[in-house]
């Protein structure tokens, strides 16, 4: 009885959830709703909330400070780091995320906490080689062309423009952002591309704008996580999707020590030896140990009101891809 | 309690409709106003609730009715809106209904709803782009959906050709249970089964003509390793379903063997089918009407062959009987 009736306040919360997207008014208020029972006792004062930042307990309001300190300083030396700590294998996790995404021309991608952009420049990449591939296919197809079909050609020549995908790279850190635009320009990708300061939890955009919404690496680092799935909802459009990439847990418990003793010998020593910062590798190793495992982050992106919500692990449970749907 | 589960179900087909009205993002303060609207409705439906009312299984009948005379009043608010609205609602007036089969189930049966949706009508783009995701994105997109929705079905094109033979399939179960309700009712003749074989077959395979020039590249989709268990049981169920309505009840090898035939028949024809080029596919009923005959024509051959083979054995052992008596064999001393 007692179950059904916590399902029940459940679906309620859900309901007022999804009412979200219709007035604002009621938004604040349903925010307001949705944390009240989230068992987290409501305090006037913020300061009085603690969470976690790495294996250290602070301040709520401080967190973000902290985070946005870490990144400023390893910003310059970001993608070497990443290659170094994941032997390049990051770079595969990014592709598979792509190919899991496949996106069709014409989307819109959201890439938060995007910071230097690799997802960004992959998903340009993926969709300008299916246009070519879908380009060639017609014109494969038509070999002999009629004075009908080449006076077509030129009318629909004029369509490709809204077809064009663009790619919006939010990030908090306007370091990051930096190292990613000045990237941009030297790989000459210029076109689909913007770049935009933005929080996370109360990102800068209107309702119903993005048909994919993408977080690599970035959703442990902010401080109120269902916050942010909630803005991932609301800024993307009906049948749009939802697509994290997260360090979690090991399933493998002999894959997990290692993984362990990796982590915790040598990846503050790179990160000392290569980009002279080891308290902020500790602390991105330890934020990993706080992130929730595959099982309880799907349960938050369905409280946020995702639907189809499933999750693949990758490199045996090092890295989970998580997917959902707003429908 | 149950006003409470009323409530929270009421509340869900609000959310259905409400999810109707942030599609078009248009004209926001319009949808506002609509918005509103249905939010006011709510409390009105709960009173409705409380005052005497027919049972809760036509709740949703008197919610429908509701909702189309409060959108007859919306019309001088907002117009551009409300066609968006009434389109959306045309196109999805399940999920209100579907709401009555209770809490845990509610859910999963409105995704794979909505999934059966998007794929019937990418239905209409498969003879532009082919059996493949960009067809699935197109019926997305004509549901309102951002194509982004295609990421749900994980098998791609397999997904979209299975709901399409599971769709022939019902189509042709409707008609044959019509039929056969018509011979119950005395109102039709009972056709001969190598007939009945045949119009089955015939009608089922017409389903394919409008998807024809495709066809091909749809059967080698279904020929994929990871897709044959699906397609094999599509089949079978079909097979199945032929011969139950054309009357056999057979228990024994029998069952096996007709249906082993009629999948024979079947997917020969609709290999002739592929390369048919004749007026109305003319060559390809009439290669279905020999493969069936061919199929009695065996039936009762292996009959005959069977009564003779008894007569031989029969004849046998008279002739084996006649020798024992003649040498004396079966004398008792």
């Amino acid at each position: 009885m007692s179950a059904s009736m916590r399902l029940l306040v459940r679906r309620a919360i859900r309901l007022s959830d999804t009412n979200i997207q219709i007035s604002a008014a009621a938004r604040a208020a349903a925010r307001a709703a949705a944390r009240s029972s989230s068992c987290r006792c409501f305090s006037d004062a913020a300061e009085d909330r603690s969470t976690h930042f790495g294996f250290e307990t602070v301040p709520e309001t401080e967190k973000a400070k902290r985070v946005y300190k870490v990144f400023e300083n390893v910003a310059q030396r970001y993608d070497i780091m990443n290659d170094a700590m994941s032997l390049g294998i990051h770079r595969v996790w990014k592709d598979m995320l792509l190919h899991a995404m496949h996106p069709q021309p014409g989307v819109r991608l959201l890439d938060v906490a995007g910071g230097t952009g690799d997802i960004s420049f992959r998903f340009l990449e993926y969709v300008r080689s299916q246009q070519e591939r879908q380009r060639r296919r017609a014109a494969r197809s038509m070999q002999t062309p009629s004075w009908q079909d080449i006076s077509n050609n030129y009318s629909t020549e004029d369509e490709d423009g809204p077809l064009e995908s663009r790619a919006v790279v939010c990030d908090i850190n306007k370091e990051m952002l930096k190292v990613g635009k000045q990237k941009a320009d030297s790989m000459g990708i210029s076109t689909g591309l913007s770049w935009v300061v933005g929080d996370a939890e109360e990102l800068p955009f209107d309702d119903d704008q993005f048909d994919i919404y993408t977080i690599a690496f970035g959703i442990r680092n902010v401080t109120h996580i269902d916050q942010a799935l909630r803005e991932a909802l609301r800024v993307l459009k009906p049948g749009g999707r939802f697509m994290c990439l997260e360090f979690s847990k090991v399933t493998n418990p002999v894959l997990a020590r290692l993984y362990d003793a990796y982590s915790f010998q040598m990846i503050p020593v790179l990160g000392e030896v290569i980009a002279g910062d080891w308290k902020s590798y500790q602390y991105l190793v330890e934020s990993i140990r706080k992130f929730p495992d595959q099982e309880e982050f799907t349960g938050m992106i369905e409280d946020a009101g995702f639907y189809c919500v499933q999750y693949r692990n990758l490199t045996g449970g090092v890295v989970a891809l998580h997917s959902g749907f707003k429908l | 309690m149950a006003a409470l589960l009323r409530g929270v179900r009421a509340g869900r087909a609000l959310r259905g409709l409400s999810s109707v009205v942030a599609a078009p993002t248009a004209t926001t303060p319009q949808c506002s106003s609509l918005s509103r609207g249905f939010h006011r409705a709510a409390p009105r439906l709960q009173d409705d609730f409380k005052s005497d009312k027919p049972p809760p299984s036509s709740s949703s009948t008197t919610f429908h009715e509701h909702y189309q005379a409060h959108s007859a009043e919306q019309d001088n608010t907002a117009t551009a809106s409300h066609e968006g609205a009434a389109a959306e609602q045309a196109s999805r007036p399940n999920t209100s209904y579907q709401d009555q089969s209770g809490e845990q189930g509610e859910e999963y049966e409105t995704e794979e709803q909505l999934q059966a949706r998007i794929l019937t009508a990418a239905l209409e783009f498969v003879p532009l782009h082919g059996w493949s995701m960009e067809a699935i994105a197109s019926g997305a997109e004509t549901l309102g959906l951002s194509s982004a929705s295609t990421g749900m079905f994980n098998n791609g094109a397999g997904d979209l050709v299975l709901h399409f033979i599971t769709q022939c399939n019902s189509q042709l179960t409707e008609i044959l249970a019509e039929q056969h309700k018509q011979v119950q009712l005395g109102q039709a003749e009972p056709k001969a089964t190598a007939d009945f074989l045949r119009d089955a077959v015939e009608t089922r395979l017409r389903m394919y003509i409008p998807y024809i020039e495709s066809w091909p590249q749809a059967m080698s989709i279904l020929l994929l390793p990871h897709n044959i268990p699906d397609s094999l049981k599509h089949l079978s169920t079909l097979v199945d379903d032929i011969w139950y309505y054309a009357g056999d009840r057979s228990t024994d090898m029998n069952w096996y063997t007709k249906r082993a035939a009629l999948t024979g028949i079947y997917n020969t024809t609709e290999l002739v089918m592929l390369q048919d080029s004749s007026p109305d596919f003319e060559d390809t009923w009439n290669f279905l009407d020999n493969r069936i005959q061919d199929v009695v024509n065996m039936a009762s051959t292996a009959k005959q062959v069977q009564s003779t083979g008894e007569a031989v054995v029969q004849g046998l052992m008279g002739a084996a009987f006649t020798l024992k008596n003649l040498t004396g064999l079966n004398q008792r001393r």
